[in-house]
């Protein structure tokens, strides 16, 4: 017998369960057992905007609000002389970034080993922690997410979810399916050289997002 | 202390060797308050918390009795996905497939986010001895791996290291970088970034665990603050998990209920920073990500606990708050466990996975106060199950002879109400006319083992039955 026929037996054996075990698990996987959502991952409207804020600069992330997609390379290019970076951003393909950057230089590709500073686009976020939902892709790839010393990221005030939920819900109801889901909750850090809390272990030392109006 | 020698049958003379090194000591004391407190916080910011925890417990509950149809559905998805999924029975098999695969991909040198299980598999000494390089890029395995020491805590893992040793070690280690270069936390933090953002770009492959595994789409999930499991999976060719099987939820909902309880209670936050959900090799269109996705599914003694009275340990989600809620972790620190896993959930799963001859000392180390259940996300009846082993140790003659005999002793005077009444005030007696009058007793004769490291109280105002039967 294969070690997976093997493994499968024993538990076949020895796993107890009330009812037709079969037909449970297909009623659990179809969606039967109703969550627990809790107040926080409720909220609405404006106020859900304002706690996906809050929650995200309570993780030591940073927050601009902008009207329309159309002020964003403006407004990069003033966040990247106010923490003295160069003027030139890595994003992918993306077409919300297929504009005219000014000043800024914009490169498209993956990460690199240097990578001052990147730019995606995340499809959700939850307001519930101040959590962006990123989808890796050619218009968002993966690596922008962690080789970027500051990494900045553009979300539509109508992307953002209250909770898991209806996160969720949004994400099969679009048919996303990505290599990676990366849920992002501010800058990377560690704790791990004597117990004290530092910014920018291996991804990011500052998080920076855009919330768009349209 | 590597994984194929665990040193857990001398667990009490590691817990006096730890007491009285100062290093050891200089660490612990700072960690268990940190945590303490910041659980606390978070779960009173969550007035849903206590509901979620019984709502996982549930959850687990459901899985582990499903648990071979959840496999298959979970399997199916993955392949469907274009990923692969191993199977294996033993860490030795876990150890082959694990080399094998390296082999095909041609790697010299393999990275790793963190995981647990390839501790318990021992996966780095043996990559080592088939001459692949594996490198650890958690920082605090980053340097337990320079230091040639197993984890001292499941996510804080060089918790027991202090700065100046961290100091010493990378001026050491990273010998070709100027030896007079001022280091602080955060220099030594840039230092560790710099060079293994060069080895993310080197490995072949990445090897990272998994915090669960979802049936509905065969996703593994990762959770990490540092980011160093995304870059450990992004940008190597081939990705490798490691996970154990009971780690399966079943949906995505099911996957936000652990989330909730799992960072809070860990280290206080309402979200890790990185929660990762990976499925399959990077697809088509992508320009990153690995081209092969291979998940080695461990079982090693896990489905021989399903139906036993040791089952309810397979919902453990890893979270690390029994050890930080822990008076004997505190005080003795991880590496006295002698293995992988340490603290109260250790006590409890290290018999079970290398036997109760090599582990069974280890439920002894536990005052059973109940805190580490108190905590516990996933309601894990620690002490319970901690008894449970007592009693085999003790069915199987492996309980010491001096323990034996005070069970002896301690069985004849309990059983006897005038006895035990009799004795009780001789010794309450006993202790006053020690104290000499003081509140509390530095030294006490045969009680040594507890007053070397805290005073003993002088017994109050009669005995506990006298003052029952007075206040009745």
């Amino acid at each position: 017998m294969s070690a997976r026929e093997t493994i499968l037996a024993r538990i076949r054996r020895s796993a107890k369960a009330e009812g037709d075990r079969a037909a449970n698990v297909r009623a659990r996987l179809s969606g039967a057992a109703q969550p627990l959502t809790p107040r926080q991952g409720q909220t609405a409207g404006e106020e859900r905007t304002l706690q996906f804020i809050a929650k995200a600069e309570s993780v030591d992330a940073t927050v601009t609000r902008l009207a329309r997609l159309d002020d964003l390379p403006a407004a990069l290019a003033e966040e990247l002389r106010n923490r003295n970076l160069p003027a030139a951003i890595r994003t992918g393909e993306d077409p919300a970034f297929d504009r005219d950057w000014g000043t800024v230089e914009r490169t498209k590709g993956t990460g690199r080993i240097e990578e001052p500073a990147t730019l995606s686009r995340a499809p959700l976020a939850m307001a519930e922690t101040g959590t962006l939902v990123l989808a890796s892709g050619p218009e968002n790839p993966v690596t922008l997410t962690f080789l970027g010393e500051t990494h900045f990221v553009v979300i539509r005030e109508s992307d953002i979810q209250a909770g898991f939920e209806d996160m969720w819900a949004e994400f099969r109801n679009r048919g996303l399916d990505p290599r990676t889901v990366n849920m992002v909750t501010g800058p990377s850090r560690s704790a791990d050289i004597g117990q004290r809390l530092q910014l920018g272990a291996h991804g990011p030392v500052a998080l920076h997002v855009f919330v768009v109006g349209e | 202390m590597s994984a194929f020698h665990p040193t857990s049958a001398r667990f009490k003379q590691n817990a006096r060797e730890a007491l009285a090194n100062v290093n050891i000591q200089a660490a612990m004391s700072t960690t268990g308050s940190g945590f303490v407190g910041k659980r606390a916080a978070a779960r009173a910011a969550l007035p849903e918390f206590d509901d979620l925890r019984d709502r996982a417990r549930d959850l687990k509950n459901h899985v582990l009795g499903h648990l071979d149809l959840y496999l298959e559905h979970y399997e199916d998805q993955v392949t469907k996905a274009g990923g692969h999924v191993h199977w294996a029975e033993t860490a030795e098999d876990a150890r082959r497939i694990v080399l094998e695969i390296c082999r095909k991909a041609g790697a010299k040198t393999v990275n790793k986010g963190k995981t647990m299980i390839s501790e318990e598999c021992g996966i780095n000494d043996y990559l080592e001895e088939n001459g692949i390089q594996p490198v650890e890029t958690d920082l605090g395995e980053y340097i337990i791996q320079l230091r040639r020491e197993a984890p001292s805590h499941i996510i804080a893992p060089a918790i027991h290291v202090t700065v100046p040793e961290v100091d010493a070690l990378f001026r050491e280690k990273h010998g070709h970088l100027d030896k007079d270069r001022p280091l602080d936390h955060a220099l030594l933090l840039a230092e560790a970034r710099k060079i293994l953002r060069e080895k993310y770009f080197e490995a072949e492959v990445g090897i990272t665990g998994a915090n669960m595994l979802v049936a509905e789409t065969g996703q593994s999930v990762i959770v990490t603050n540092e980011g160093n499991g995304d870059l450990s999976q992004s940008l190597p060719r081939v990705h490798i998990v490691m996970a154990s099987l009971e780690k399966i939820v079943p949906t995505l909902e099911d996957a936000a209920n652990v989330l909730r309880v799992l960072a809070r209670s860990a280290t206080g936050q309402e979200m890790s920073v990185y929660t990762t959900f990976s499925s399959g090799p990077k697809r088509d269109a992508d320009p990153d990500g690995p081209e092969e996705y291979h998940v080695v599914l461990l079982d090693n003694g896990r489905s021989g606990m399903i139906g036993t009275e040791f089952q309810e340990m397979l919902r453990c989600i890893r979270c690390g708050a029994c050890m930080n809620h822990c008076p004997v972790y505190q005080a003795v620190g991880g590496h006295a466990y002698g293995w992988v896993y340490p603290g109260p959930m250790g006590a409890v799963l290290t018999p079970s996975l290398i036997g109760v001859e090599e582990g069974g000392q280890l439920p002894n180390a536990s005052t059973f106060c109940g805190r580490c259940e108190s905590v516990c996300p996933m309601r894990i009846p620690l002490p319970k199950m901690m008894r449970h082993w007592r009693e085999r140790e003790f069915e199987r003659q492996l309980t010491p002879g001096a323990a034996r005999f005070g069970l002896g002793v301690w069985r004849m005077v309990a059983g006897r109400r005038w006895l035990y009444g009799l004795a009780s005030r001789m010794g309450a007696f006993g202790l006053r006319v020690w104290s000499r009058g003081r509140a509390r007793i530095r030294k006490l004769p045969l009680g040594r083992g507890w007053t070397d490291h805290r005073d003993f109280p002088t017994p109050q105002g009669g005995t506990f039955q006298g003052q029952w039967r007075a206040k009745r």
